[in-house]
């Protein structure tokens, strides 16, 4: 009976409502961004109220949240966790250093565009954005999770080698387990 | 008047002991600074931190002076007692630099000098410390020094957004998309 068209489409509804009103988020504090999160989580903003709260590892999380800007080295742990991560998974790119490097464009050890390393599903723009941009932010994703269109995750396993060649370039010494998803 | 009494007794006595130590002291606060030879470092700063009660290193920092060809060490010492700060300094060959370990004096200094030989290239000999301080797997020249460019390296070892290069005038920008006028106050920051 899953194999009927409509009813995969009544489930799909179903699980993505469930999704998007429980997103558990795995803020990973890089750079400066990190000093935004607990007033977005605290009693002004109350994003618990959306269903955002805290994860306490990248496996019980949903959301990874990277908040500004990696370095190289960095770079090597946000992969890490986020292969760790169990579907369903998304990136948040938190701070205009994730989108174009921000003030660190210059920078010897920064990367500069994240959506070529992992797959982000909704940038956040700002330096630094405000808990409300973060709110907006959360709200935009919580809109694509319930139409199904943050598919990060599947074309991060779609495009491996190419995301593999990216980080491999940044990181020359790979000594990375494979994940078997 | 208390203070400057001090400084120059320790003037004196540094320069007595070491006569090609050169001293620039022509500041305000407390601070000291004298410039001595590499060879005669590891004796200075086992002199002021014995007998003149500079027991604290604060920092050792660098500063490169690309045109003169040459690496500059900095120690800057503190003393508890005396509340001053001495700040002594040499020259190292820029192409080739090398000079003593010192973190017998102070284990601290194992720290620095490892910040120093990633950071600048300075080789400490006798240093025990591992090959990695803060940068992994890193391959180019040492990145603090002044002829090494960063947005060159930048621009060829990581992706760029294109975008960033028109620089245009937000308030320009955002006035032109809704239709307003830019108030005659704000005109004159206007690029």
């Amino acid at each position: 009976m899953i194999n009927d068209k409509n009813s995969q489409k009544i489930v799909d509804f179903i699980s993505n409502w469930a999704r998007k009103h429980s997103i558990w988020v795995l803020g990973y504090g890089t750079g400066c961004g990190a000093i935004e999160i607990p007033p977005t989580m605290t009693s002004r903003y109350d994003a618990e109220r959306l269903g955002i709260r805290g994860a306490a590892t990248p496996r019980q999380a949903d959301v990874l949240l990277i908040t500004g800007y990696l370095t190289t080295k960095t770079l090597k742990r946000v992969i890490r966790v986020y292969e760790q991560m169990q579907d369903p998974k998304y990136v948040v790119g938190f701070g205009s250093c994730t989108i174009n490097g921000g003030m660190y464009y210059d920078s010897y050890n920064t990367i500069n565009v994240l959506d070529k390393y992992l797959p982000v599903d909704v940038y956040i723009n700002g330096c630094m954005p405000r808990p409300e941009a973060v709110l907006s932010g959360f709200g935009k994703l919580q809109q694509l999770i319930g139409e199904g269109k943050a598919n990060g995750a599947t074309k991060y396993k779609e495009n491996l080698e190419w995301y593999r060649a990216n980080q491999k370039k940044v990181i020359p010494n790979w000594v990375m387990p494979e994940y078997n998803w | 008047m208390q203070e400057k009494k001090i400084k120059n007794k320790i003037i004196k006595r540094v320069k007595t002991n070491f006569k090609d130590a050169r001293d620039r002291n022509d500041f305000k606060y407390n601070r000291l600074d004298f410039s001595v030879k590499k060879e005669i470092i590891p004796s200075v700063l086992f002199y002021l931190k014995d007998e003149m009660g500079f027991i604290h290193l604060s920092h050792i920092s660098c500063v490169d002076w690309l045109e003169e060809g040459e690496l500059e060490v900095v120690f800057i010492l503190w003393s508890p007692e005396e509340k001053i700060k001495v700040f002594v300094r040499t020259r190292l060959d820029r192409d080739n630099p090398v000079m003593d370990n010192l973190d017998m004096i102070w284990r601290q200094a194992n720290t620095y000098e490892r910040e120093l030989r990633e950071m600048y290239g300075i080789q400490f000999t006798g240093l025990e410390a591992p090959d990695e301080f803060i940068l992994e797997d890193w391959q180019g020249p040492p990145p603090m020094r002044r002829d090494f460019d960063t947005e060159a390296y930048s621009n060829e070892t990581y992706f760029h957004r294109p975008g960033r290069e028109d620089a245009e005038d937000v308030r320009e920008t955002i006035t032109k998309r809704s239709g307003e006028d830019i108030p005659d106050f704000a005109k004159k920051y206007s690029r």
